[in-house]
């Protein structure tokens, strides 16, 4: 499983923090430590933490994903989820 | 009906079962002016953008005054005082930045992951005790029989407060509640009844706050009276009462709305539920799509500092803002088919939480509990089916919920 956090979106809500501890802690105010690639049986609270992110900075590449689909697939082309900006 | 008249609709107790259409109506424009004065937020985007806005201040309650006794020594001193300490001493919900950060600073370091995530357990056996309660009947009073009683255990329990007490400050709850309602805030006997409730509940807590100090547990109060005899910066006495009792009040009035709001829920949508019952791991998106759909707090008010030009509307300064959350939560610019409760739909951005500087600190408490309610409610309840749609509701327009919920069982498993 691998894991990528939009630290640009992230506002330090510490919401992820709560849901899966093992993976996701604040220093200080803002400062986001994570690990990218958390064990499988990490999985669920990962989730948790993902779903729990008020600024929807989270993504997460599950293992049962394709990787070749993943690495060739044109980035423009991937369906992130809508943002609205200011 | 004209445009500047939709929000005292919402207020109005007979749209409190279904307020979705007025806020569509609202939408038309992303800030309306009302009869009042007061500017409606009521779009996506622009409660976002103003969430973060640094001119809108939660400083917004007139001063509190307390109510002539008929004694001058306390009409003319001893209560105005009371009342400058009070109004400079609001809890952090109502206060701005620099205090409002210094405040939330020292909850969060006593609101650890740590005591929060320990509580999972605890939450678990309350509920299974309360479900228990009701074995032998055919019909459970949600509100009555859980959504109500175990956000109130959880909270006494982390913040250190007797739960052999709550009787006492149940009423002390409401009552306070109401100071996020607009129609309470602007009635002068309501206020005067919020400000001498408070007086009772600065009592009860300043007593309490003495035991602590003396005989400090593994609690939150403990741990917030106790800062400033280690020698670390700590909140003043009667900042300490003021945050002790928002978070009291805090975990009696919202998490019921959210457990009841979500068997509500649940139960007009009975395929969800079944799919909840057989794969309880729907739960933590399910609970993101309720927090959007049926959210517990439906909008918070705010005061503008400056001149705010937002959604071809100027909100002149000194103007009272209302961020619409829940009207936010169901914009079609947003959210592709918002009236429908959709626990698949991954992308749930929702303002069930609020956002911004003030983002709900219980947040990650309120989820715990309500997915331990609902996902053990959905195993448990045999054939559960409403007993009257839409239930009765409490009087509350921002922090809205039924006040009641009959739900007929087959029994309990």
């Amino acid at each position: 499983m691998r894991v990528v956090v939009d630290l640009n979106r992230c506002q330090g809500y510490a919401q992820c923090c709560y849901a899966a501890p093992e993976s996701f802690a604040l220093r200080g105010h803002e400062i986001l430590f994570y690990d990218p690639a958390p064990p499988d049986e990490a999985r669920a609270r990962i989730e948790r933490a993902r779903l729990a992110c008020p600024v929807r900075a989270i993504f997460v590449e599950a293992a049962d994903l394709h990787a070749a689909d993943v690495q060739e697939s044109d980035p423009s082309k991937v369906d992130l989820p809508k943002v609205d900006r200011p | 009906m004209s445009d500047d008249t939709l929000f005292a609709e919402v207020l109005d107790g007979a749209n409190r079962a279904n307020p979705y259409p007025i806020y569509e109506r609202l939408r038309r424009r992303p800030v309306s002016r009302q009869r009042d004065g007061a500017y409606v937020v009521s779009t996506h985007a622009a409660i976002r953008s103003l969430l973060f806005d640094p001119r809108l201040s939660s400083e917004d309650l007139p001063p509190s005054r307390r109510p002539r006794t008929g004694n001058p020594f306390k009409d003319w001193i001893i209560n105005p005082l009371k009342n400058r300490v009070a109004t400079a001493h609001r809890p952090l919900i109502f206060r701005d930045p620099p205090d409002h950060d210094t405040l939330r600073g020292f909850v969060m370091k006593e609101f650890t992951i740590a005591r929060v995530n320990n509580l999972h357990g605890r939450v678990e056996a309350l509920v299974d005790t309360l479900i228990e309660r009701c074995r032998g009947r055919d019909e459970v009073c949600l509100v009555e029989d859980l959504s109500y009683p175990l956000p109130v255990a959880v909270i006494c329990e982390l913040l250190g407060v007797p739960e052999a007490d709550e009787p006492q400050f149940h009423a002390w709850a409401t009552q306070l509640a109401t100071a996020l309602e607009p129609d309470a805030r602007r009635d002068e006997e309501a206020r005067r009844a919020t400000v001498t409730t408070f007086d009772a509940i600065a009592a009860y807590m300043r007593r309490l706050i003495r035991d602590k100090r003396r005989h400090p547990a593994d609690d939150m109060l403990s741990g917030l009276a106790r800062r400033g005899d280690r020698g670390e910066p700590a909140m003043g006495d009667v900042d300490l009462i003021s945050t002790a009792v928002l978070l009291l009040v805090a975990g009696h009035e919202t998490t019921v709305n959210l457990i009841t709001n979500g068997m509500l829920t649940l139960l007009r949508h009975p395929q969800e539920l079944a799919r909840l019952k057989a794969d309880p791991e729907r739960a933590p998106r399910l609970i993101e799509e309720l927090l959007r759909y049926e959210p517990p707090v439906h909008f918070r008010t705010r005061k503008a500092l400056g001149a705010i030009e937002i959604g071809g509307t100027t909100i002149p300064p000194g103007a009272p803002v209302v961020l619409l959350f829940a009207s936010g939560n169901r914009d079609p610019e947003r959210f592709s088919d918002p009236d429908r409760f959709d626990p698949s739909r991954d992308d749930i951005q929702h303002f069930g939480f609020g956002g911004g500087l003030h983002y709900c600190v219980g947040a990650p408490l309120a989820r715990i509990e309500a997915e331990i309610a609902l996902v053990t409610l959905c195993r448990r309840l045999v054939e559960p089916r409403l007993m009257a749609d839409p239930p009765s509701y409490r009087a509350g327009a921002s922090l809205r919920g039924p006040s009641n919920l009959g739900i007929h069982i087959a029994g309990i498993v």
